[in-house]
């Protein structure tokens, strides 16, 4: 993350709000990699991660007038960006069938050639669960809250995120041997 | 007391205190297992934090500052074309009434007059059709993008040329409103095709 970009983005924030390039580049750069890495790790793929990328900063110098400086600007884009990134996860209808049949096939812990590395198990993921893990644990943000992000309820949030670890908890061969 | 569920490991790592917590916790410090577990959830959790963070192939800033120029030039022109509505109206009435004013009416310039209306209904119907296209609302490659937005920042500077044919000489009006409201649709044309076909190489 740009440390040095995100600690000065708010210096830019009047230039942003009068539309000036200058200022929307400034902070485009400051908060690019954040965003796209948000992105890339909800979506399934760069081109729609990208795709992500683009549509955050739009609304964010659309509306960048409706950011009343309550809480960081970080926080305010990060909400943008989860959103959208939530949108395209909804509108590709990814299939929760893509994720392998690890029930069928468990992994053995002592067969560590077929032990996935996390990015892997991430990957393996289904799109909801992955988008909760990575909101949730990466991101900071609460069930409350991821529940509000994606229409769903408290609980919903906290079963993805238990159904998600205790499968990444199988895929990296973490199971303890009964 | 049996071992925690992953559901009960993973509240134990929530902020506050849920019903049955403290339980959850007691047991946890009890239990070398559970303890153990609750440990490389910890473990994955900070992982997962510490993974790379991923960037873009590409600088996407000036697909970005493209289509947000193109929206911000399509609502001044939406705000413009209601002005336009007025000038039109202004011209028609100056070819109208001006040669009646004037002397002899003449037919050349009944036929400036039929050709005015028929190019601002044509030019409408070109802002409406690319408005229910709604560029905005896609996402266009780059090149596209900057093709459309330097159309839209010709158009605009057009409206403000065609306020201030207002403020002409009447002799001189009517052709330059013609020849303004010409250039106009062609330009109109030309970004429907760029928004039709993607096309990034424009004639006009």
């Amino acid at each position: 993350m740009n440390v040095f970009g995100l600690a000065n983005a708010d210096a830019v924030l009047p230039g942003v709000k009068a539309g000036d390039p200058a200022a929307q580049e400034a902070l485009y750069r400051a908060f690019e990699a954040p965003v796209f890495n948000l992105a890339r790790r909800i979506c399934r793929t760069t081109e729609d991660a990208e795709d992500v990328l683009q549509e955050t900063f739009l609304e964010v110098f659309r509306s960048i007038g409706n950011y009343r400086g309550e809480g960081s600007l970080w926080g305010w884009v990060r909400t943008i960006a989860s959103s959208k990134a939530l949108m395209r996860l909804r509108r590709n209808k990814y299939r929760e069938t893509d994720e392998l049949q690890d029930d069928v096939t468990p992994l053995r812990r002592e067969d560590t050639a077929l032990r996935m590395d996390l990015e892997a198990a991430l990957e393996r993921l289904n799109g909801t669960s992955r988008a909760v893990v990575w909101l949730h644990d990466v991101e900071g943000y609460t069930h409350e809250e991821i529940a509000t992000l994606m229409n769903k309820t408290v609980s919903f949030s906290k079963s993805q995120l238990a159904r998600a670890h205790a499968r990444l908890r199988r895929w990296l061969g973490e199971e303890v041997p009964a | 007391m049996t071992h925690l569920t992953i559901e009960q490991l993973l509240a134990l790592r929530e902020p506050g205190l849920e019903p049955g917590v403290q339980g959850w916790r007691d047991h946890a410090t009890a239990c070398e297992l559970c303890r153990a577990e609750l440990d490389r959830l910890d473990q994955r959790v900070a992982r997962i934090r510490a993974l790379p963070t991923l960037q873009p192939s590409r600088n996407r800033f000036a697909d970005i500052q493209a289509q947000y120029r193109r929206g911000r030039t399509r609502r001044r022109l939406l705000t413009l074309s209601l002005g336009g509505l007025a000038l039109a109206a202004t011209v028609t009435l100056a070819v109208v009434f001006g040669p009646r004013i004037g002397g002899d009416p003449a037919t050349a310039q009944l036929a400036e007059q039929q050709e005015l209306d028929d190019i601002i209904a044509r030019s409408r119907q070109l802002e409406s059709v690319i408005e229910d296209y709604n560029p905005d609302r896609r996402v266009t490659d780059g090149r596209t993008a900057v093709v459309a937005a330097s159309l839209e920042d010709r158009l605009a500077r057009l409206d403000r040329q065609l306020q201030l044919v207002n403020l002409m000489d009447q002799r001189v009006r009517p052709q330059e409103a013609l020849r303004l409201w010409r250039e106009r649709v062609g330009l109109l044309d030309a970004l429907m095709d760029v928004h039709a076909t993607g096309a990034t190489y424009v004639r006009y």
